[in-house]
């Protein structure tokens, strides 16, 4: 599902604020071709307000990547004791 | 009667070649193929060998001309069971399935939101598993086992509410948005800050919104992978992403959460 730039836009050296608007969230999740990445990145250098939009986003990537729960060690550890039950009782033809 | 051992000697001096094929350590099936007309062999008629308890050794007792056929034994175990290779599936298993367990775990979590349901939901996945393992290609084992997942968890919401039959995805769907409505206490606890903000955004998205933001964004599952667990095109999964962020933006802008020292 990487995001390619639109065929007849391929030779155009830059990008502006509307392209990279369509392709900012994609970008976020490195699903963009590199060579459009890398004119997406010089434009958030260069533009202010698509460099904040941009950072608005990264952010909220970011705090949502440290709210993964803490699982319960104990119910993990009977899944796994599960998981040898089923493959060990079948080997030993239980 | 012949004695294993026997037998062993007779396929050797004849000249066949042997196959055994076991289960769980044990000989199933033996079988033997003659090559060479046997001399001396005697008229066809009824033979039995006493092998590995209920193996059975016998030869044809129809009368026939052809030789081979004539000479030919046929050792078997009356098989009520497909003969299945239990090392290779337990090794797949090892492989594959295991390494997935926590991931498994975590994916449950999010869409049951309730710990037993989802040790259940593993449960069940990982007992599916096992069982298709050996027809697995081995390719994208995370998303197999996502699919497998869904169908057990579809299943699952059958059992419950039969009367979703004829559409299980919109099943789904329908159930998550009324689990949506009854959030637990870790989703009320009330916590300051930009992370808690973000949070309270997410608490407060659709169940599909939510959905797609906890299985990419907090469980770290590529589009793909969550396309396989929702049931839905990749590109779905994409935009709903960014509608859902497109979202918490939004409610973080109403709230009046900061980035960087500037509101959003």
């Amino acid at each position: 599902m990487t995001v390619r730039r639109s065929w007849g836009r391929r030779q155009k050296a830059e990008v502006n604020c509307r392209e990279v608007g369509k392709v900012l969230q994609s970008y976020l999740d490195n699903d963009v071709e590199e060579d459009f990445a890398s004119k997406i990145a010089s434009h958030l250098e260069a533009c202010k307000d698509c460099g904040l939009e941009f950072e608005t986003y990264r952010q909220i990537k970011t705090s949502l990547a440290g709210k993964m729960p803490e699982v319960d060690p104990a119910a993990l550890a009977r899944l796994r004791m599960f998981g040898q039950e089923i493959s060990g009782d079948s080997a030993t033809g239980n | 009667m012949l004695k294993s051992h026997e037998l062993l000697e007779f396929i050797k001096a004849i000249g066949a070649s042997l196959e055994v094929f076991e289960h769980a350590g044990h000989p199933m099936r033996i079988e033997f193929i003659v090559e060479k007309t046997l001399e001396g062999l005697g008229p066809p008629g009824p033979m039995k060998a006493s092998h590995a308890g209920e193996t059975r050794v016998s030869r044809p007792s129809f009368p026939d001309s052809d030789p081979i056929r004539r000479a030919g034994l046929v050792v078997s175990r009356p098989m009520s069971e497909p003969v299945v290779d239990e090392k290779a599936q337990k090794e797949a298993f090892d492989r594959y399935v295991v390494p997935e367990i926590e991931v498994l775990y975590r994916v449950a979590r999010s869409i049951t939101r309730n710990p037993t349901d989802a040790e259940d939901l593993v449960q069940d996945t990982m007992l599916r598993a096992y069982r298709a393992i050996l027809r697995f290609d081995g390719r994208h084992p995370r998303a197999w086992l996502l699919t497998i997942m869904r169908n057990a968890q579809i299943n699952r919401v059958r059992r419950k509410r039969p009367e979703l039959l004829r559409d299980p995805d919109a099943a789904m769907e329908r159930l998550a948005d009324e689990d949506s409505a009854d959030l637990g206490p870790e989703a009320q606890v009330i916590e300051r800050g930009y992370d808690a903000a973000v949070e309270k955004a997410v608490d407060a998205l659709p169940e599909k919104f939510r959905t797609v933001i906890e299985l990419v964004d907090i469980q770290g599952l590529s589009y793909a992978e969550a396309a396989e667990i929702i049931g839905v095109p990749t590109g779905t999964v994409m935009s709903r992403l960014h509608r859902a962020r497109t979202r918490v933006r939004k409610h973080l802008e109403s709230s009046g959460a900061y980035v960087n020292g500037r509101p959003v």
